[in-house]
């Protein structure tokens, strides 16, 4: 069941499109992560998705809600995470997260109690939050989206400018979130972080240039290729393997061979045979492995190129 | 399930909030509470001075004496009075209409300060993803610095009064505390404090810094301080008809500034333009 639905969504700033014709649809506990460069409307499609801004043309649901129409109803039901975690600096962690709390019909003392504990924040709550590091202020930020409960989240760059410790800390945040079922729409640049994360993939720039899951973006974009390092790679191996009739491409880096082959399953057990029979030392045979940056360069440069 | 809260808890919430955030902050605390207090001593200590080394002498050939005839004809129950009382009474009759700076100025400090606050600490775009409506935040925000401002004026009046009964002029006062002073009071001090939140918010949502949004809407000070001086030279008194219509240009004036407000108060105003 989608629980994020876009149709033709766009926005524009006097002359300059941020977003253009945006159709997708998010499943209820998918993680989606959203990628694009910076100034590709990352922030425009949150900010529209969560009611902050209105479409300029086009519509969306979210949790079942228009989010030009019923942004009231919306806002109970999601939880947004902001580039910057925005906090009363003066006051302590206990009561930002009673304030923003006190806004739903919840618990707030008994939620604010259970996140900040959740999050390893207890000891501090009575801690201003300007003396917070930037760590700890977002995974407050974190606990203040969760406070209610929401069906969906939406995370805009959860990890930016974070040490490699506490962005670990966030990333498995996100990682608990998904086994309990939450929705979330993750804007980040880090791949590495939604090749972890992430069900599908979005690569967006102003358009939606693709969205599946990551193995689907990689299998549309890349042939599959086997790696084979050897010892030492001499002309009589390469020219055996290039002979192979089921060889469709040959690469040499060093003493490695990157091939393309033609059923690639069938066919890489005799390419090994090949080679051995050839004298070849073989050291490892691998699958090339395309990692998700591979793709969304790929995608972004071709966007560009248009 | 129902997760949204009422509106009055939402209005009520923001302005706790708000009164943590400005009277933790010394400046701003500081700047609320000892303010009143500061221009009520003032008034007293130059009606002080006025009457014991002027005294009617001031009257005699100045500025001030259309000020007094004027007053005489809207109050003649003071031409009973000795000629230094009759000035006392006069003096201490612009008191009111002085006082309408306190609101106005706590007014214009709150504002400023909560609302650059959230720009400063980019908490408005948080805080607009929650079930909060702009005009619960604009209003939760205006009844936080109207509050104070109406119970400070209030207190810094009855204090004036006591403090003038302390000096010797208790029986001054019934001549003093009339119905200018009451519609002043309990008229005025909303409406302009009202008056001068919303240009605090119109004056924030372009400032960067507390300090240049308080710039653009101390505007409101001047006005105030014209119907002061214009009764001192007895261009008017604001009695009957002409209070009545500036009590109720007044209220128009909060209408206009009031839409002008919610208008730049919208969300995509605040996450787009405001910076």
């Amino acid at each position: 069941m989608a629980i994020i639905e876009t149709e033709d969504l766009t926005r524009t700033f006097d002359t300059r499109q941020a977003v253009q014709n945006l159709t997708m649809h998010v499943e209820k506990g998918e993680v989606l992560g959203f990628l694009g460069p910076n100034g590709a409307g990352k922030t425009t499609t949150v900010r529209m998705l969560s009611g902050i801004i209105s479409p300029t043309a086009g519509h969306a649901t979210v949790a079942g809600f228009d989010v030009s129409e019923n942004v009231d109803e919306l806002h109970e039901h999601i939880g947004l995470l902001t580039e910057t975690p925005g906090f009363y600096e003066r006051l302590s962690a206990w009561e930002n997260l009673l304030y923003f709390g006190r806004f739903y019909a919840i618990d707030a003392e008994s939620q604010a109690a259970i996140y900040l504990k959740r999050f390893g924040l207890w000891e501090r709550r009575n801690d201003k939050v300007g003396t917070f590091s930037k760590g700890m202020s977002q995974r407050l930020a974190l606990a203040r989206a969760l406070l209610h409960e929401p069906d969906i989240l939406f995370l805009d760059e959860p990890t930016a400018g974070l040490d490699p410790k506490s962005a670990r800390e966030v990333r498995d945040l996100i990682m608990d979130l998904k086994k309990m079922g939450r929705t979330v729409f993750l804007c980040t640049h880090n791949l590495e972080e939604a090749e972890l994360l992430c069900d599908r993939i979005a690569v967006f720039q102003t358009r939606l240039i693709a969205m599946d899951t990551p193995e689907n973006l990689r299998s549309s974009l890349f042939r599959r290729e086997v790696v084979v390092e050897l010892e030492s790679l001499d002309d009589a191996i390469l020219t055996t393997v290039q002979n192979l009739d089921f060889v469709e491409t040959v690469k040499r880096d060093k003493t490695s061979l990157i091939l393309e082959l033609q059923d690639f399953d069938r066919n890489r057990p005799a390419l090994v045979r090949a080679i051995v029979e050839k004298n070849g030392n073989i050291t490892s045979v691998f699958e090339k492995k395309h990692t998700l940056e591979d793709v969304y360069l790929t995608l972004t440069r071709e966007e560009e190129e248009l | 399930m129902n997760r949204r809260n009422s509106a009055q808890k939402r209005i009520t919430n923001v302005m706790k909030k708000e009164w943590k955030v400005v009277f933790s902050d010394l400046n701003s605390g500081m700047f609320v509470t000892v303010l009143p207090f500061i221009i009520m001593v003032q008034a007293l200590v130059v009606l002080y001075l006025v009457s014991r080394y002027a005294g009617p002498a001031a009257l005699q050939n100045t500025i001030l004496r259309a000020g007094m005839e004027k007053w005489l004809q809207v109050f003649p129950e003071i031409s009973q009075l000795s000629v230094a009382e009759q000035f006392q009474v006069f003096f201490m009759g612009q008191i009111p209409y002085y006082f309408l700076l306190i609101p106005t100025m706590i007014a214009v400090s709150f504002a400023t300060f909560s609302i650059v606050e959230e720009k400063q600490t980019r908490t408005l775009e948080p805080l607009l993803a929650t079930p909060v409506r702009t005009w619960e935040l604009l209003l939760g925000k205006s009844l936080a610095g109207l509050f104070p401002s109406l119970i400070l004026t209030w207190i810094v009046a009855g204090c004036f009064l006591g403090m003038i009964a302390a000096i010797g002029w208790g029986n001054l006062i019934q001549y003093v505390v009339n119905r200018l002073w009451v519609v002043s009071l309990v008229l005025l001090v909303p409406l302009i404090s009202f008056l001068s939140f919303m240009l605090g918010v119109i004056g924030s949502s372009r400032a960067r810094d507390p300090k240049g949004a308080q710039n653009l809407a101390i505007i409101i000070v001047l006005p105030v301080l014209a119907i002061v001086i214009m009764q001192l030279v007895g261009v008017t008194v604001l009695v009957g008809r002409t209070l009545l219509f500036v009590c109720m240009g007044m209220v128009v004036l909060d209408i206009v500034f009031l839409k002008a407000a919610v208008g730049l108060f919208q969300r995509e105003s605040i996450v787009i333009t405001w910076r």
